[in-house]
């Protein structure tokens, strides 16, 4: 279970919206399933099927996160045109290159779709040893 | 030559669980060889012929390694290493 705030799930989607039609990306730092801080990061390499972290941006991020008690519980990115369920390329690089060993194997992928941008649909999933597990996002 | 490397969660099997490793190392070429001779398997995973991955970041402190001298980038007593998958993806 991922448990987001109101105007922290607001400015996700905000964000994603604003990003369009490009994908938009960023992180969630919690802890016990709980969002306490959101990160609306950059696409290094904007396209409307693509996202790549900045490097130097994930590492300050994370640092943050980890310096303010938290952990790094969410991933987040949009689908543009597509639906909220992770891609082949969401897959491939949630493990570690030529491997499916997991990268993050506590954060929870969240994918934002924009198909209807009237109503953006957020979807929660672990992508763990070839498995796609979807972990309900509630917003309270 | 005293460097920390922190070793992300996938590339801990190879550490015997270890978060964090100690070696020295004079540029980050031959960090990937010492991590090697330490921890067998660790230079496949990191490399392919002699370069870093793609989809791997590597930091000196906190600065990503391609802004400075990728493998070439010079090792100081001190220094702090960060193995960190990159994070990507979409459709």
């Amino acid at each position: 279970m991922l448990n987001i705030k109101k105007a922290d799930f607001q400015s996700l989607i905000d964000h994603c919206l604003a990003g369009y039609p490009n994908e938009s990306c960023g992180m969630l730092g919690g802890k016990d399933g709980r969002v306490e801080k959101v990160y609306l990061m950059q696409n290094a390499k904007p396209g409307p099927d693509y996202y790549e972290m900045e490097p130097e941006e994930q590492f300050r991020v994370m640092k943050d996160i980890r310096d303010s008690g938290l952990d790094m519980i969410g991933l987040f990115h949009s689908h543009p045109a597509g639906q909220a369920y992770p891609s082949n390329v969401d897959v491939r690089n949630a493990y570690w290159p030529g491997t499916e060993l997991p990268n993050y194997p506590d954060a929870i992928y969240v994918i934002i779709s924009l198909m209807d941008r009237s109503k953006p649909v957020a979807r929660g999933f672990t992508i763990e040893e070839g498995k796609i597990n979807e972990i309900p996002v509630t917003v309270i | 030559m005293a460097i920390k490397v922190r070793i992300p969660t996938p590339l801990q099997k190879l550490t015997n669980g270890k978060a964090e490793v100690e070696c020295g190392a004079k540029n980050i070429a031959e960090l990937v060889d010492i991590l090697e001779k330490d921890y067998p398997g660790m230079k496949e995973r990191l490399s392919d012929n002699g370069k870093i991955r793609r989809f791997i970041n590597i930091y000196v402190n906190e600065e990503d390694i391609r802004f400075l001298n990728k493998e070439e980038t010079t090792l100081k007593e001190g220094d702090t290493i960060s193995i960190v998958p990159a994070i990507a993806g979409g459709r």
